[in-house]
């Protein structure tokens, strides 16, 4: 008897399990790609999902008058101070960028010609600074 | 005397033999959580937010003086590039004299509700490759994205052409207006995209997710199974590889609110990319201005990124330098496993050589 004989006249779960996904797997998998590709599958997954979100909303915002009845922060308080650091972080970002770009400017302007020195002139003495007093 | 095993009930020796089998594929499955990947070293070079600019460690110097930027999907674990040792396209371009760089987008967390494509286009893109300009002195480099990371690195390339010497996409949707099973299931009149972002600040991973296995439910939710119980009789059956590959079909990443909104509805729905009616920041989008080589790989059997919306960019792009490998295989099949380690990576490695 070949292996393949064997394995046919087996009762083993594991294995009969194995087998009924060989013989049928093309099988299947075209009935359910076919069907998953009609508009009429779409239609309900589409629905499917907007009464899962119904049901997720409704959820968070139960969660979010409890946790705010019971003076606790909610998630939603927790991602406003992230948001908060996510902006800070940006705006430095931003400083950065225009530094860059005013050091890039710097480097590419072109060293000016050496001008010769103006003579120097001479210090006149400074004057004595006047003071206006505060009247009394 | 002998007993003749009854034809309802399985010989005992079989049935604790694939008891044994059973829970080794149970270990196999539940082991996959901690099995090792991304192993390659790399330093952090950059970050902002979530994201991280790495640079993955050469022994020597890099012998190609085109640094490649390696950019990711924002739905999937960076490591994909970087599955294993010996599965590894970033060993393989480190092999072939490359300076590698990879961004990984990170977690977005609820505070990240607002971040869309454009921010990640604009804002962490264009700093990530200036950080590149300044690790490596080179003021262009290779843009290489895979997936949803192609399709950013198309924008980004169309932005900043004068930063891009080479594009090359791996399985990069671009073109939606025949996007098959994806394009039907998020289509304009029955996904409720408003509704969704507006429940969820960050999409569910596991929401996207379900929407790639039910492209080809049987192979996802029972092959991979059985694949895995046939093989496990196999002496040469490498587990690890398996476990690996399985842990990152399943670490899916949540989509921030803002992104996945936009990529819903101005990619999937009104197909604004390849209409040349994108903008970001209020500067237009076209694939015209990529200028650049261009090197577009399709897979044969993708229904994530089916080879109708990844060609366009050969076509519409500027370059007169433009061409497309296809590929036998499926969407990660063509970035991982035998057949791209021995197909595909030295195709791109020659041509990132050719356009160095």
């Amino acid at each position: 008897m070949t292996k393949a004989e064997e394995a046919g006249r087996t009762t083993d779960p594991y294995e009969t399990w194995r087998q009924l996904y060989d013989a049928n797997e093309r099988a299947w998998s075209a009935a359910l790609e076919q069907a998953m590709g009609s508009p009429e599958f779409g239609e309900s997954s589409g629905r499917l999902l907007e009464t899962m979100l119904a049901a997720q909303k409704s959820a968070r915002v139960n969660m979010r008058t409890y946790l705010e009845s019971m003076n606790v922060p909610t998630r939603e308080d927790i991602a406003r101070l992230g948001e908060l650091v996510v902006g800070i972080e940006e705006k430095i970002d931003q400083v950065a960028d225009r530094l860059d770009a005013i050091e890039d400017a710097v480097r590419a302007e072109p060293a000016e010609p050496s001008r010769p020195a103006k003579p120097a002139k001479p210090r006149t003495p400074a004057k004595p600074r006047t003071r206006a007093m505060p009247s009394r | 005397m002998t007993t003749t095993p009854s034809p309802m009930w399985p010989d005992p020796a079989t049935l604790w033999s694939s008891n044994d089998r059973a829970l080794e594929m149970a270990r196999a499955v539940l082991g996959s959580v901690d099995a090792p990947v991304g192993l390659t070293p790399k330093e952090l070079v950059w970050r902002k937010n979530k994201a991280r600019l790495y640079r993955y460690v050469r022994s020597e110097p890099a012998t190609h003086r085109t640094p490649i930027f390696l950019v990711l999907p924002l739905i999937n674990r960076a490591y994909i590039l970087d599955l294993r040792p010996g599965a590894s396209f970033v060993e393989f371009l480190l092999s072939e004299g490359f300076d590698v760089f990879l961004i990984d987008w990170g977690t977005p967390g609820d505070e990240d509700r607002a971040m869309d494509v454009t921010t990640l286009v604009t804002r962490y893109l264009p700093r990530a490759a200036k950080a590149i300009q300044n690790a490596t002195g080179t003021d262009q480099m290779t843009v290489l994205g895979y997936c949803i990371g192609g399709t950013l690195a198309t924008c980004f390339a169309a932005l900043h052409p004068e930063v891009t010497r080479n594009l090359v996409l791996l399985t990069a949707p671009l073109d939606f207006s025949d996007a098959g099973q994806f394009g039907r299931m998020t289509a304009r009149d029955i996904f409720p995209i408003e509704r969704l972002t507006d429940t969820f600040p960050t999409v569910p991973g596991q929401l996207p997710d379900i929407g790639t296995k039910l492209l080809n439910p049987m192979a996802s939710y029972v092959g991979t199974y059985v694949n895995l119980w046939k093989r496990l009789d196999d002496p040469n059956f490498d587990v690890q590889g398996w476990q690996a590959m399985y842990r990152w079909v399943n670490d899916s990443v949540p989509f921030a609110g803002a992104a996945f909104r936009q990529w819903i509805v101005e990619f999937y729905q009104e197909n604004r990319l390849a209409r040349d009616m994108l903008e970001m920041d209020g500067r237009p989008v076209r694939l015209a201005n990529i200028r650049c080589p261009v090197l577009n790989v399709a897979a044969s059997r993708d229904p994530i990124a089916p080879r109708a919306t990844t060609s366009i960019v050969t076509e519409r792009v500027g370059s007169t330098d433009s061409s497309e490998i296809l590929i036998e295989g499926g969407h990660v099949g063509i970035v991982v496993g035998r057949s791209a380690s021995q197909n595909l990576w030295p195709r791109v490695g020659a041509w990132l050589s050719e356009h160095d």
